[in-house]
């Protein structure tokens, strides 16, 4: 980092920036895969006779579908109230 | 007094007009990878992302009279600057469109205000670490960070879902691009068509109709919020086509991972005011999210070309809006100059519009 730079960068909103980029856009990316991974083995499951291991899965995707929409609405209220 | 109001009517018409081509222009942020993945058929994309924009440009009224600031002086700036400006953008956003190449409407509107203002008040009224600290930088930083955060959603993405069957995978992801490209249109709506209201609300003050820290009237707002939308509906199809599949040839996950990455990376800088691109971010998030998969499956020539046309946008704007007052100028200070350039501008469109249509209309939704 060179010192010249900062007054121009404010290179604490870079860091702020990077690192919340990456835990929303790969947090919120593997949590919807999970979502598909859940529905998909769950319906599976179900239909071989494993009832237990169905209902496990369909939690998972109850709670991966809770977390995707509180990230979108998380989203959409973070537009709305810029720092 | 009367040629001062037909010179706040033609600013009010071309930021209209720039907010137009930046809904057509930016059209392919929001809806390139649906179409492509086929999570949505193409006349249906452009719809749902218009009403999507008009929506989001009423969400937040934040930013409105934000544009430039920081990066020109804003008490030398005059409604011929911002018209000279706004003619600058609009000529980069078609040429490029025509090109097929998605680059950033906000650097051009931005890079022609800052060439009007060079040629009409001097290098005092540019701010140079305002250019690189809020332009340069970001431009550097929104591709790369949606690159990586693209790319290494995608990874995980293949790890989580990689022995399922693809069916019900593919299904799944085409449902979630339906989201992410639907929180894409409206974080979309909400920025770009707020800078139009910027520019009008920034000229109906100087003109004295309104007091500085007055909100955006609601005719403002209706009509950047109808502007945006229609032009995001017109949909500027060759950019989608070099977004949707000339960069790279995606399945629905590599979209979903293009999309939710830069929709991440969009609010994130967004909610802390830091300026990013939508145009470099999701163009970073396509590329970032074929690199991940292999390499070689980026097609790297495109996307090169990309990358020149985001390095030139800036000054290429500022080289036409700089030139575009100097043309006003010799008009004097009313509203002749703008008159002038306003109809030669509608004569370079009907003339450009009436070539292509001998050609054959470009590319559509149908190709």
């Amino acid at each position: 980092m060179l010192p010249i730079a900062d007054p121009i960068i404010d290179w604490g909103t870079v860091v702020t920036v990077v690192w919340t980029s990456a835990v929303g856009g790969i947090g919120v990316t593997a949590v919807f895969a999970l979502f598909i991974l859940g529905a998909t083995r769950s319906v599976e499951l179900r239909r071989d006779g494993d009832a237990f291991s169905a209902g496990a899965f369909a939690v998972l995707t109850a709670l991966a579908l809770v977390a995707v929409t509180a990230a979108v609405v998380f989203g959409i209220t973070a537009m709305t109230h810029k720092s | 007094m009367e040629n001062i109001d037909l010179v706040l009517v033609i600013v009010v018409v071309a930021a209209l007009a720039f907010d137009f081509t930046n809904g057509f222009h930016d059209t392919a942020n929001v809806v390139a990878t649906s179409i492509s993945t086929r999570a949505m058929a193409p006349k249906i994309a452009v719809g749902y992302a218009a009403i999507l924009n008009f929506v989001g440009a009423f969400l937040s009224l934040e930013v409105a009279a934000t544009i430039a600031s920081g990066i020109v002086d804003a008490d030398l700036i005059t409604e011929p600057i911002v018209f000279a400006g706004l003619i600058g953008a609009i000529t980069w956003n078609l040429l490029t469109w025509y090109l097929g190449l998605p680059s950033s409407s906000s650097h051009a509107l931005i890079g022609g205000v800052v060439g009007s203002a060079f040629v009409a008040r001097g290098p005092e009224a540019v701010f140079g670490e305002g250019l690189i600290g809020k332009v340069a930088v970001p431009a550097v930083i929104a591709p790369l960070l949606a690159f990586a955060v693209a790319g290494l959603a995608i990874l995980v993405i293949y790890r989580i879902v990689g022995k399922l069957r693809p069916g019900p995978v593919t299904r799944g992801f085409k449902g979630g691009q339906i989201i992410s490209g639907g929180l894409l249109a409206v974080a979309h709506g909400t920025n770009d068509a707020q800078k139009t209201m910027g520019v009008i609300t920034l000229a109906l003050i100087a003109n004295g109709v309104l007091q500085p820290g007055d909100p955006p009237p609601t005719w403002v707002v209706v009509s950047a919020a109808s502007a945006i939308a229609l032009g995001t509906y017109m949909g500027g199809w060759r950019i989608i086509k070099t977004m949707g599949s000339r960069i790279i040839k995606m399945d629905a996950a590599q979209g979903f991972a293009a999309q939710g990455g830069g929709a991440a990376v969009i609010l994130a800088s967004s909610h802390v005011g830091f300026p990013l691109s939508t145009t470099h971010t999701i163009s970073g998030g396509v590329m970032g999210a074929g690199a991940a998969k292999r390499l070689s499956a980026v097609r790297w020539g495109v996307a090169g070309n990309i990358v020149v046309a985001w390095i030139l946008t800036l000054p290429a704007a500022a080289l036409i809006g700089g030139a575009t007052y100097g043309v006003t100028a010799l008009f004097g200070t009313g509203a002749a100059g703008p008159v002038v350039v306003s109809f030669a501008a509608v004569v370079a469109v009907i003339v450009l519009y009436t070539r292509r249509a001998q050609h054959g209309m470009a590319i559509t939704a149908e190709s």
